[in-house]
């Protein structure tokens, strides 16, 4: 057995233990940065590097190298060519490479009833030829779009993952698949009614808004299914609209269809990571009620309030603030790591990730030394 | 319908089951190869479609 392999098993068995509720061998982690912070990293153009993957191997390999991880790093679900195959408005590459998403609104409020009848099909009548220009004209101009795009987009996830499997077979990462899911009234905001969109329509049509959300769960949930249940990985969740709504608004129109989903990708086997942004601390209880070993990795918050009302009944994650990479000393930056450690790894079910993603590389600042040294620290103390 | 164990009711996805019904010419045919394959291909677009609104 080669020593790759020997690490995969090791971090494999390390990541079983902690979804299934042991206390593992040590804290696993995983290194925040994203790949638009590797191919800058490496010295590389952005822009030039995501339409041109085949530039990729060796700014992965470096970036493996030099950051300490338990899980593949960087990872990316938007690549530009399929997006601009597509005329796409809601994903878009910025003058300096980074694909952004401006806000949009991809169904109309008087659409609602149209949505809730059959979601699937609104989307692809409604939806999509709105938010994506190719897909708006002669059916034979769209078809050949989709095809195209279809295409290119299985070159590059092929691409990626032939860069992947080389990464992991020469660092010996764990093995984890993942998918991707939303809840329901976060996909029905984010790129369908918008942010402003949602915020009236709870006000307005909040008959509408709850039926909307019940009609697309089944799509959020076929979204968030694994190939293969059993299989060592889990269901990614982000979590967007739930800290800008009222009490009252939370639990009628976001929690029902939300926990119904996290319940239902469980009940088939499969491990959940919801990853919480913005701050959650009213809605602690409500989390309490999710299915045991739930991952949850927090944006902000109170680390010991967390541990002490949920690090008993699920995974925790995450909190450690990615701004400090930047303005903090090498010294700074992993005393918050230890503060972190002594906080929420007692007991297990604890999982070493940061707040956020780190995107931004500058040569001359103090980000990748001060990462460096925090992966380091985590993994030469976290041993249980 | 909450509880998301109903079908999608769709005219753009089919199960294979609702994709045989519809294509009488792969009667007799091998299913056990078909049925995966062309099921493959249809959850396929669902997952693009999906993650273009993701």
């Amino acid at each position: 057995m080669t020593d790759a392999v020997a690490m995969t098993n090791e971090r494999n068995q390390i990541f079983r233990d902690l979804f299934s509720g042991k206390t593992p061998k040590r804290v696993p982690i995983s290194n925040p940065a994203t790949q638009d912070f590797a191919i800058q990293y490496a010295g590389l153009d952005l822009a030039e590097c995501q339409w041109n993957l085949t530039k990729l191997e060796p700014v992965y390999d470096k970036f493996c190298q030099d950051f300490y991880t338990d899980t593949y790093p960087g990872g990316s679900i938007r690549i530009p060519s399929h997006y601009q195959i597509l005329g796409s408005t809601p994903i878009v590459m910025s003058s300096s490479g980074f694909m952004q998403h401006p806000e949009v609104v991809g169904l109309l409020a008087e659409e609602y009833d149209e949505f809730i009848a059959s979601p699937y099909d609104c989307i692809i009548e409604k939806v999509l030829p709105r938010l994506f220009t190719e897909m708006n004209g002669a059916p034979g101009k769209v078809a050949m779009a989709l095809a195209k795009a279809m295409r290119a987009h299985s070159d590059d996830m092929a691409s990626l993952g032939t860069i992947r499997a080389k990464m992991n077979a020469k660092y010996g990462y764990a093995t984890m698949m993942g998918a991707l899911t939303e809840a329901p009234f976060d996909f029905l905001a984010d790129f369908l009614r918008s942010f402003k969109g949602i915020s009236g329509d709870v006000r307005r049509y909040p008959d509408k808004v709850l039926a909307a959300c019940e009609a697309v769960l089944p799509l959020m949930i076929k979204k968030g299914t694994l190939p293969n249940p059993a299989m060592l990985g889990y269901t990614f969740i982000p979590l967007h609209m739930a800290p800008y709504l009222r009490d009252k608004d939370f639990a009628t129109l976001y929690w029902p269809t939300f926990k119904k989903l996290v319940e239902t990708m469980v009940s088939m086997g499969q491990n959940v990571q919801l990853f919480v942004e913005n701050d959650w601390m009213r809605y602690l209880d409500y989390l309490y009620e999710l299915p045991e070993n739930t991952i949850l990795r927090f944006e902000y918050g109170d680390a010991k309030l967390v541990k002490e009302k949920l690090g008993k009944k699920h995974i925790i994650s995450g909190f450690y603030p990615i701004t400090l990479l930047q303005t903090g000393t090498k010294q700074q930056c992993v005393d918050k790591a230890k503060e972190l450690m002594d906080i929420l790894a007692p007991g297990g079910k604890y999982w070493f990730q940061t707040d956020k993603s780190v995107i931004n590389f500058e040569s001359k600042g103090p980000v990748a030394e001060n990462m460096r040294a925090v992966l380091e620290y985590v993994h030469e103390n976290g041993a249980y | 319908m909450l509880g998301g164990e109903g079908k999608m009711d769709s005219k753009y996805y089919a199960t294979w089951e609702e994709y045989l019904a519809e294509h009488p010419e792969l009667d007799g045919k091998p299913a056990q190869a078909i049925a995966p394959k062309i099921q493959k291909y249809e959850d396929a677009m669902f997952v693009f479609i999906m993650d273009l609104l993701l």
